[in-house]
């Protein structure tokens, strides 16, 4: 390039180019000495603002380590509220993000500014003003990234992490693990004390709201210095969260899995069984103002398993039982009114765990305490060698005659042989009474143990020591004391008109009566049912039940298999199943010796021989049970329900293992689904043939996604086999 | 020039005659390479300081992309080096086509983004057009003013070039990316200023300008958004709610630089860049994070680097064996300085706020290796300068 011309052309060029930099030299210099005091003097002047950062929830686990409760990063899409303030400015933005996030423009709309109300006018944004506004949650990471990228066509629009529920194995075990739900009203000022943020998401049942202070975690918090407009203009302080505790739970899902299939399968079974009133000489119903027949309804029922040496509840099945995960799903209103409909009805109560929270008369299998009462109040003459003549009936003696014209004195037996005498069962020991299940000999203590001792609550105060009346303890919310009944609690039924009219408001001997044989106003749930049987099993001890063993360090890391955690590798904080025994009853050798006999001959036999043989209640159910394999012992218990119509029994059973290396109780209640024998015996079978490895169990598996299009509130589940179910049953009422 | 053989220098070793002085593979400018290199280095670690949080569970999702940006514009680098720049003379019009015919593409089927099509989703990437417009701008106008014999440029000469770059700059203004369309017609003006072109010239450029981007305003091309920033820059204490955020923006990054000191706050712990208060830091406003962590000094050394590789482009120009080379250079000179001068000005609040990326420092692959064709192509006039 040769001409002078240009040389200075180029060198034109060239000054242009040092006298551009120079301005930027300058221009930094500038900024830095002279500028940056009043830079930082705006910074003096501002105020300070804390951004909340959550923690992640502690994990769930079953005792091997399966998944019941577990953390999704989910990443949420927000606007800078200072953005959208210029409602052109917001258009243009909703319309852009519009099809990149697959939200409507409405729906942005409706989260800057509320819905439009009744009024036309929209009710203000349900989102705190100090946050981004979300704009749409769950979005994927190609989207954000998509976002973030692009951040210059996107002013104010930013990514949020957060955390969303997962419930792997749902529906198993619902009730027990529970769900998230808003801070209600109620409880706002108490969450809000304890430092929580009022649109957090809190554990509103089952473990995740009894553990909730220990899943929660802590939060953590940024501290921004905002100008007089709020906008962020430096962190000055960063706390990271620390994660919540994870829990392991005493639960084993196969045994929770079958015991709730088993459960499920024998009620769906129920309603296809036919009952018949009672018939009277004319071969008329004895009631005729009800049908003479009709179906079993088998609305409900729950299932307990528990070890009772250290009260570990290895499975709790409560039946209808929902989708836990129906809570986080995000669907609306309405859908969610429509899968958890609000009904009077109690039998169709879904969110209720029936194991802990249902009020039942438990029938004869309450009879085991009132024979420890019995004996241990030296009601019987000679103890347990004490014999009694069964004749099939059983006329109050403590009452005159006069007054037997006007209230019920004469108390039978169940009817035996499909016949309209009640059975006949001859001499009976206490041990007899309990494997034929015969209720005269327990109405006589009933009376007796009353009327003898001047209406004094012996009886009541001897089976309170076996936890009935008040609550077990079990780490689950909402539990219910039941109720013994005495003089107290009935004066306040009938001062509450709970009972029927004209009940008088005194305890009267016939309420002890009933008492004696688990009717009337006894109301006892069926975890104390499994407590109770599980002091009779190991020698006296009422021990806690309790759902978590230990609360673990965050962070357990993943197994190989997919839905299970890795236990080995975890860290106990804190042991829970440490000491559990509430009380150690006074329970003499002689007379458990006596009370377990009786319930071993329930599941073996023999019965008694009379006038003829009279099997034991559930010796011909359990003939096909594997006794050597795991010896049990057990009762059976038909609770009578609204005018004492045959489909209105309900059906309880309970029993334990005679084997200290597997020491569990078991118990089962099914609601309006007849006798003990017929439906809740077979159920408690089938749980101990699997405790005892004589069947399989399907192997438990991680759910399927829960389709949002469905409106069941929970999948339909049965027994591969209902094979267990089977065997001839008993065929009276016990 | 005269003949090449006269101005060989004696070989170096034993009769190897095979490698002369004037072997265009013995004269690569390593200066000029060695400071891109720098700037680049530096660049990769701003963004990272810039972005490590930005993507979740992925600190070096940016910086990762950069670093294979980076190794594309090194083969680009080489491969343009390699290429004697004279056999562009001829193909120009060919190059300004394609470009015209992809500026035309992205208008029409290019990716909408926030109201604008600048560029081709193409999956991972998005190929920015106009990138590429500017070195093929800046090759069409060196070629076509090369043929000129006068020292100065006659007026029908001058429209032809004015047409060459109106009709990239207007196809640039419609997709609406002012940034990009100012850079090719500062790339024009000094070619123009170099070929000889009146002082009116000049100004009837800028003029046309003006109006096409005022033509454009009125007829709503270039969003509200756009002129905001414009507003934005022009009262930057401003309390308006509608200019609030774009004003931050710009104080943020000046609070970055100012508040750097001299040796800055450190790497990483700068609590402006660290903490996501510069909207798209990575790219636009990645000089703040350096000020902000570097300091005055780690400022300074950006633009005396920025200062080194313009002179040596400049030098580059000056020592070219004929008027294509040096037209070459001084465009892409042009083209340098106002991406420089735009980007870290606009940082500190002395220009408007454009997408004008810091050349070889910001986040972004097409404009990486726009630069990288642009250096490759000085470096190609240098190496052939004594043929």
């Amino acid at each position: 390039m040769k001409s002078e011309r240009r040389q200075s052309r180029l060198g034109v060029i060239g000054v242009i180019g040092a006298v551009l930099f120079s301005v930027l030299g300058l221009r930094m210099w500038f900024l830095q000495v002279v500028d940056a005091p009043n830079l930082e003097l705006k910074v003096q002047a501002n105020k300070t603002r804390t951004v909340r950062l959550l923690p992640e929830r502690g994990r769930i686990f079953d005792r091997e380590g399966r998944i019941l409760a577990d953390n999704e990063r989910v990443l949420s899409i927000t606007i800078d509220w200072n953005v959208m303030r210029d409602s052109t400015d917001r258009a243009e933005l909703f319309a852009r993000l519009a099809p990149v996030l697959d939200v409507s423009i409405t729906e942005m709309e409706d989260r800057y500014a509320g819905p439009i109300g009744a009024d036309g006018r929209r009710s203000g944004s349900r989102y705190s003003p100090l946050l981004p506004m979300p704009v749409k949650e769950g979005v994927g990471e190609d989207v954000a990234l998509y976002l973030i990228e692009r951040n210059e066509d996107f002013p104010g629009v930013d990514v949020s992490a957060g955390w969303n529920r997962q419930y792997p194995y749902a529906p198993l075990a619902a009730h027990v693990v529970g769900y998230l739900g808003a801070i209600t009203k109620e409880e706002a000022s108490q969450y809000r004390d304890l430092g929580y943020d009022l649109n957090e998401r809190v554990g509103q049942f089952g473990v995740e709201k009894i553990y909730e202070p220990y899943l929660r975690g802590t939060p953590g918090y940024v501290k921004y210095e905002v100008d007089s407009r709020g906008a962020i203009l430096d962190e000055i302080e960063r706390v990271e969260p620390v994660a919540g505790n994870d829990l392991q739970l005493a639960l084993d899902l196969d045994i929770q899995q079958y015991a709730e299939q088993a459960l499920e399968t024998q009620l769906r079974l129920r309603r296809f069984v036919e009952t018949c009133q009672a018939k009277d000489e004319n071969k008329l119903p004895v009631k005729p103002q009800f049908p003479e027949c009709q179906n079993l309804k088998a609305p409900a029922g729950s299932v307990v398993v528990m070890n009772h040496s250290n009260g570990e509840v290895i499975a709790l099945a409560s039946y209808p039982t929902f989708d836990n995960r129906w809570f986080n799903s995000g669907i609306s209103g309405d859908k969610f009114a429509q899968i958890f409909p609000k009904v009077d009805d109690p039998d169709k109560s879904i969110l209720v765990n029936r194991a802990i929270q249902g009020q039942y008369n438990l029938g004869s299998s309450f009879k085991p305490f009132v024979a420890y009462a019995a004996l241990d109040a030296g009601q019987l003459p000679g103890g347990v060698a004490y014999k009694y003549f069964d004749q099939g009936s059983y006329t109050l003696t403590s009452i005159d005659e006069d007054t037997c014209q006007v209230v019920k004195c004469v108390f039978r037996n169940a009817l035996c042989g499909g016949g309209n005498s009640p059975c006949f069962y001859g001499v009976v020991t206490v041990e007899d009474a309990l494997a034929v299940s015969s209720d005269t000999f327990f109405y006589k203590i009933g009376e007796q143990i009353f009327s003898e001792r001047g209406g004094q609550p012996i009886l009541q105060e001897e089976v309170r020591k076996f936890g009935f009346g008040s609550k077990t303890g079990i780490d689950l919310p909402y539990e219910s004391a039941g109720r013994v009944p005495d003089k107290d609690s009935k004066r306040q039924l009938v001062e509450d008109g709970v009972l029927m009219e004209g009940e008088s408001p005194n305890y009267l001997v016939g309420d002890n009566v009933q008492l004696s044989v688990g009717q009337g106003l006894l109301a006892a749930t069926p975890i104390q049912l499994a407590q109770s049987y599980g002091a009779l099993a190991n020698g006296g001890a009422v021990v806690r039940p309790l759902v978590a063993i230990a609360l673990l360090a965050p962070g357990t890391p993943d197994a190989a298999i997919a839905g299970v955690a890795d236990l080995s590798k975890s860290e106990v904080v804190l042991k829970l199943n440490t000491t559990n025994t509430i009380r150690k009853i006074e329970l003499p050798t002689e007379y458990r010796d006596a009370i377990v006999r009786g319930l071993q001959r329930v599941i073996t036999g023999p019965g008694v021989d009379s006038d003829r043989y009279h099997a034991t209640t559930g010796e011909r159910l359990f003939a096909s049970y594997p006794y050597e394999v795991l010896p049990i012992a057990g009762k059976t218990g038909t609770a009578q329900g609204a005018a004492s119509l045959p489909w209105n029994d309900s059906s309880a059973f309970a029993a334990f293992s005679l084997d200290p290396n597997q020491p569990y109780t078991v118990s089962a209640y099914l609601e309006k689904s007849g006798y003990g024998s017929k439906a809740a015996a077979p159920v408690t079978k089938c749980v101990f043939m699997a405790l005892a490895n004589a069947v399989k169990t399907p192997a438990v598996v991680p759910s399927d996604p829960l389709d949002l299009t469905s409106t069941l509130v929970a999948p339909d589940r049965s027994l591969p086999s209902n094979r267990c179910l089977g065997g001839a049953a008993y065929g009276g009422r016990d | 020039m005269g003949l090449p053989l006269l101005n060989r220098r004696p070989d170096s070793g034993l009769g190897n005659i095979r490698r002369s002085g004037g072997d265009p593979s013995r004269n690569i400018d390593w200066t000029m390479l060695a400071t891109v290199g720098i700037l680049a280095i530096i660049g990769v670690f701003a963004i990272y300081s810039a972005t490590f949080w930005k993507v979740a569970g992925d600190p070096y999702w940016f910086t990762l992309r950069q670093v294979l940006f980076l190794i594309v514009a090194i083969v680009v680098v080489v491969a343009v080096m390699a290429f004697d720049y004279t056999f562009l003379n001829e193909r120009a019009f060919f190059l300004y086509g394609c470009s015209l015919v992809a500026l035309v593409l992205v208008l029409a089927v290019g990716a909408l983004r926030g109201g604008a099509r600048l560029s081709f989703d193409l999956g991972p990437i998005l190929f920015q057009p106009a990138e590429f417009a500017k070195p093929a701008v800046v090759i069409v106008l060196a070629a076509y003013f090369s043929e000129l014999r006068e020292e100065t440029v006659s007026y029908s000469k001058f429209i032809g070039g004015l047409v060459l770059v109106g009709v990239p700059a207007v196809l640039i203004i419609l997709q609406p990316d002012l940034g990009s369309a100012f850079v090719i017609i500062i790339g024009a003006l000094a070619i123009l200023l170099m070929a000889g072109a009146r002082l009116r010239y000049l100004a009837l450029i800028s003029l046309l300008t003006v109006m096409t981007v005022a033509a454009a305003v009125v007829a709503g091309i270039v969003d509200r958004y756009q002129l905001r920033r414009i507003e934005a820059f022009l009262n930057q204490n401003s309390d308006d709610e509608n200019l609030k955020n774009l004003v931050l923006q710009v104080r943020f990054a000046k609070r970055a630089v100012a508040t750097g000191g001299w040796w800055g706050k450190g790497y990483l712990d700068g609590p402006l860049t660290n903490g996501k208060f510069i909207p798209v830091q990575q790219s636009d406003f990645i000089f703040s994070a350096i000020a902000e962590q570097f300091g005055l000094i780690g400022g300074a050394i950006v633009l005396i680097l920025f200062a080194l590789l313009l002179f040596r482009i400049w030098r580059v120009a000056n020592l070219s064996k004929d008027v294509f080379g040096t037209y070459l250079c001084t465009g892409i000179f042009g083209i340098i300085l106002w991406h420089a001068f735009q980007n870290i000005g606009m940082t500190m609040g002395i220009m408007p706020v454009t997408g004008v990326p810091l050349p070889f420092v910001s986040y972004g692959g097409s404009s990486l290796v726009a630069f990288a064709i642009m250096i490759g192509l000085v470096e190609s006039v240098h190496m052939r300068r004594l043929r």
